[in-house]
């Protein structure tokens, strides 16, 4: 048992030493596409937080997104503030968002409370295309390069350090979270809302906590998005892309996080290779949605070890 | 009456038209085993709630070590030292034994930041791994609650309880569906809860068996009142008991 966990060790440093030697082997695009899945990565553990710990659907992913995009672009575009700084602010400002529409939407459970969210990330969207003095409407938001003293960020191998090192933090923060007393508070009222209060839980408390973080972490890859991109506009901040981050929890595995890292680097390469055929990748997502939901319900990796398994003893 | 913990003081429960529980009144006394039996759907489990504050009574006042409890929220009562247990047990099904009990602990874990952190905060720990001894789950600590067997999960329950570290103990029905050998060893377990730790402990129960053997005090619920009120053997011997809740006396032996 305990050699299995020193290889799971050493399969993560291998891991973590290919991403950080990655630029310098391989080309921009290679290395853009990096910076995207590790950003969505951030946003899938925001999922798996919400969804995955605590039980609360809350659809509202990208419009938490966007605030974090927009927060940041406008820091820095407008006052300068060097990124670190920036990256915060979208994260907080995402976060308290977070709290006040949890505040009101958590009085709702299930469908209800998932379609509140939904409208809620609707009409954030409809915010972004016509509040045109600061997000720049339908005409999109130049973001100027991300700046730290006389460093400035103007490639996709410059942000790339920068990305992967948020991204590490985030990782193990969820980490931190999920281990903690809180953390043990959300997967109590996911499993029993009643015994959770019996313990001494204020689960609507709990609740809000989680909705909070998981706006919290949205924001944060909102920033981490203005890093390495010149430019946002609201079409990309849709129901498509809280779908496409809801598939990747999914994909990965509901209620571990690496299942939500996992997920979220195996369906973003899909994802891009979809590309191609754009009016094919919706079908494709909600195909591979139900398919996981139906046949692998614990995820791709949970499947993979169990068909393993079941292979090697009979 | 000396010394009473909690103190139900008229309570009546009404849900619409249907009064559940008329004016009730009961008094339990620190470090006693106190039954509260009747007929399906006398009102005990209406009256376990209310004290356990998922139910808020229509009129009437829980008093705990002198403090009105009948309004506070139901997830602040754990942390004045009041644990339940569910009759239709309701564990964390997916989670470990361990985690289960861990989170019964929730209240103690608050204490500083690193104990806010920790996955298995010490200063828990120690009375955990002797909660998980005492209730005979050390084989299952990191089994999944789900996978136990009945009898296990019932004691689980009790365990997850134990860990809130209780002055007062709600057990609904901790006997239902368990077999003899596993009724036996509760009774056990509670006498000793009881002795030796000082424990309260209120039971709703159906198994005469266990309420016979271990409570101090019997109350009896019919209809949503009191009809009767005492020991074990005043109770076991009350004709109106016997004809109105019992309706044959052989069962209060049984």
């Amino acid at each position: 048992m305990r050699s299995l966990y020193a290889l799971r060790y050493i399969y993560l440093l291998v891991a973590l030493a290919g991403l950080i030697v990655l630029p310098m082997l391989t080309s921009g695009y290679v290395v853009y596409l990096a910076n995207l899945l590790l950003t969505f990565t951030v946003m899938c553990l925001g999922m798996h937080l919400v969804i995955g710990e605590c039980g609360q659907f809350s659809l509202a992913q990208a419009a938490f997104y966007g605030i974090g995009i927009y927060a940041s672009g406008l820091c820095s575009t407008h006052l300068g503030w060097p990124f670190p700084l920036s990256m915060l602010v979208s994260g907080l400002v995402a976060g308290v968002v977070g709290l006040a529409i949890g505040f009101f939407a958590l009085r709702m459970r299930d469908i209800y409370l998932a379609l509140a969210t939904f409208a809620f990330g609707e009409a954030m969207q409809w915010v972004f295309l016509n509040w045109k003095d600061v997000t720049g409407g339908p005409n999109g938001l130049r973001i100027a390069p991300a700046r730290l003293l006389n460093w400035e960020i103007i490639s996709d191998k410059d942000a790339y350090p920068v990305v992967l090192i948020s991204a590490m933090v985030m990782i193990a923060l969820t980490i931190l979270i999920a281990r903690s007393r809180l953390g043990r508070s959300f997967r109590a009222v996911r499993e029993s809302e009643v015994a959770a209060q019996a313990m001494g839980i204020d689960i609507r408390g709990a609740k809000l906590a989680a909705f909070g973080l998981s706006a919290f972490f949205a924001g944060v890859a909102g920033g981490m998005f203005a890093l390495y991109s010149t430019f946002i506009h609201p079409d990309s901040l849709g129901f498509s892309t809280t779908i496409l981050v809801l598939t990747m929890v999914v994909v990965g595995g509901l209620g571990s996080i690496g299942g939500a890292v996992g997920g979220a680097i195996v369906f973003g390469l899909i994802s891009e290779l979809l590309r191609q055929a754009p009016s094919f990748q919706e079908i494709a997502y909600g195909l591979i949605l139900v398919l996981f939901m139906m046949y692998a319900p614990k995820g791709l990796f949970a499947f993979i070890g169990e068909t393993f398994s079941r292979l090697k003893h009979g | 009456m000396a010394d009473p913990i909690l103190t139900v003081e008229n309570l009546t429960i009404a849900f619409g038209g249907l009064v559940a529980v008329r004016d009730f009144s009961m008094q339990i006394e620190r470090g006693t085993i106190h039954a509260l039996i009747g007929p399906n759907g006398a009102g005990k489990s209406t009256t376990f709630n209310a004290i356990s504050r998922f139910y808020t009574p229509t009129s009437g006042r829980v008093v705990y070590e002198g403090r009105d409890i009948t309004r506070l929220p139901s997830h602040a009562i754990a942390g004045l030292g009041i644990a339940r247990s569910f009759q239709n047990l309701e564990l964390f099904n997916e989670l470990t034994v361990l985690e289960n009990i861990l989170i019964g602990a929730h209240v103690h874990c608050g204490g500083s930041l690193s104990e806010m952190l920790e996955a298995q905060p010490a200063s828990v720990m120690a009375r955990i791994d002797e909660i998980i001894e005492r209730t005979d789950l050390k084989s299952y600590r990191d089994t999944k609650a789900r996978n136990l067997d009945f009898g296990h999960q019932k004691l689980l329950e009790l365990a997850r309880a134990l860990a809130i570290r209780p002055k007062l103990l709600l057990l609904d029905e901790p006997a239902a569906g368990l077999r003899n050998r596993e009724i036996a060893a509760l009774d056990e377990l509670l006498s000793d809860l009881c002795r030796r730790d000082g424990l309260t402990i209120l039971l709703v129960e159906h198994v005469m068996q266990l309420v016979m053997s271990i409570s101090h005090t019997v109350t009896v619920l019919n209809f949503g009142t009191k009809i009767a009120e005492g020991k074990p053997a005043e109770v076991r011997a009350n004709p109106q008991v016997i004809e109105a809740y019992l309706g044959k006396e052989t069962a209060l032996h049984g």
